[in-house]
């Protein structure tokens, strides 16, 4: 119970402290019977002292809100100028891979479909191309490819 | 007429909460976020000041305002705008730290490289004011923030008490181990 009461003591000694000395009426380290609560004083004078309250002025509070607008600014014209995700990935001129990737796809898609399946009983079954399976992975397919793609663009 | 409307649309403004600044702010209005700007640049800056080296503070701090700019819209009012805007602050301090280590600057750079960087500042208080803001950075969360609380936001242990949802006496008692640990670092 004196424990408690004494810990709440310097709990409550070491903020009016902080008080005091935030509203800059402070003497040197009041505690110094105690040295516990003297060391913990002396931090809060070295973090005031390196730390002394600044007032920021209006002008440059205003000189910063202008710099921040005109950034703002800038990153939007930015953003408009720059042309869509989908206007640049088909923009085969600067993305020949692209075009490549697609005539693949095309061409992996044809050689799926035009496939005939086989049965897994073991019949050869002809005259079905474009079974619905076939299509399914073909479409697969093109899906890994697209995200082989989209992978290697964000590295 | 004029001094009329200017009288009913910007005066107002300077009295209105930060929520409704913030909804006059997605219904267009520019001037509600300059309120809201000159209302909270103080506070951040401080903040800021205390974590983050000098030459830095204010590139931090836009990029804290151009960060809460971008998200205001999904600014849905569950917190207060100052407490929003503290975790905004937090988490650009530690972004900025974590691109100056991934450009292979170290974060804990010797000081000496630190204070030839700076002009203007003594090198003697220079060097302590890094040291004290490595040794702010190594608190742990709780004793870093009721510091800066205290000190950056000159809020009062009573506000903070209530910030926190803390009793008075619990709020003290985390103060002086804050102070304590801080001590400690300093002292390593």
């Amino acid at each position: 119970m004196y424990q408690k009461d004494e810990t709440t003591e310097k709990d409550n000694e070491l903020a009016d402290f902080a008080d005091r000395m935030i509203k800059g009426r402070i003497a040197p380290p009041a505690s110094a019977s105690d040295e516990e609560l003297f060391g913990l004083e002396k931090t809060l004078l070295r973090l005031n002292d390196t730390f002394p309250p600044v007032t920021l002025d209006d002008a440059k509070s205003k000189q910063m809100l202008v710099r921040l607008k005109a950034r703002m600014r800038r990153e939007e014209e930015e953003q408009a100028a720059k042309p869509s995700f989908w206007k640049r990935l088909f923009d085969l001129q600067s993305n020949p891979q692209v075009g490549l990737l697609i005539a693949a796809a095309a061409v992996v898609l044809l050689v799926i479909i035009n496939l005939p399946s086989v049965d897994p009983s073991g019949n050869s079954v002809t005259g079905t191309a474009f079974p619905g399976t076939n299509l399914f992975t073909a479409l697969g397919l093109i899906g890994v490819l697209l995200i082989f793609y989209w992978i290697s663009r964000r590295k | 007429m004029t001094t009329n409307y200017m009288q009913n649309t910007l005066i107002p403004l300077q009295d209105t909460s930060d929520e409704i600044l913030i909804q006059k702010y997605m219904d267009g209005s520019k001037e509600a976020f300059d309120v809201l700007y000159h209302r909270h640049l103080p506070k951040v800056y401080k903040r800021v000041r205390y974590v983050v080296p000098e030459n830095d503070v204010e590139d931090v701090t836009q990029e804290i305002f151009i960060a809460a700019l971008k998200s205001l819209s999904s600014f849905r009012g569950d917190a207060k705008f100052g407490t929003w805007l503290r975790t905004l602050t937090n988490h650009k301090v530690a972004e900025f730290y974590r691109r100056r280590t991934r450009k292979q600057e170290p974060r804990l750079a010797p000081l000496s490289d630190a204070v030839a960087q700076v002009t203007g500042s003594t090198s003697q208080s220079l060097e302590e004011r890094i040291f004290l803001q490595r040794a702010l950075q190594n608190l742990p969360e709780n004793y870093r923030e009721i510091i800066l609380l205290r000190f950056a936001e000159d809020m009062q242990f009573n506000e903070i008490a209530e910030l926190t949802n803390q009793n008075l006496e619990a709020t003290k008692s985390l103060f002086r181990r804050a102070v304590t640990a801080l001590r400690n670092h300093l002292e390593k």
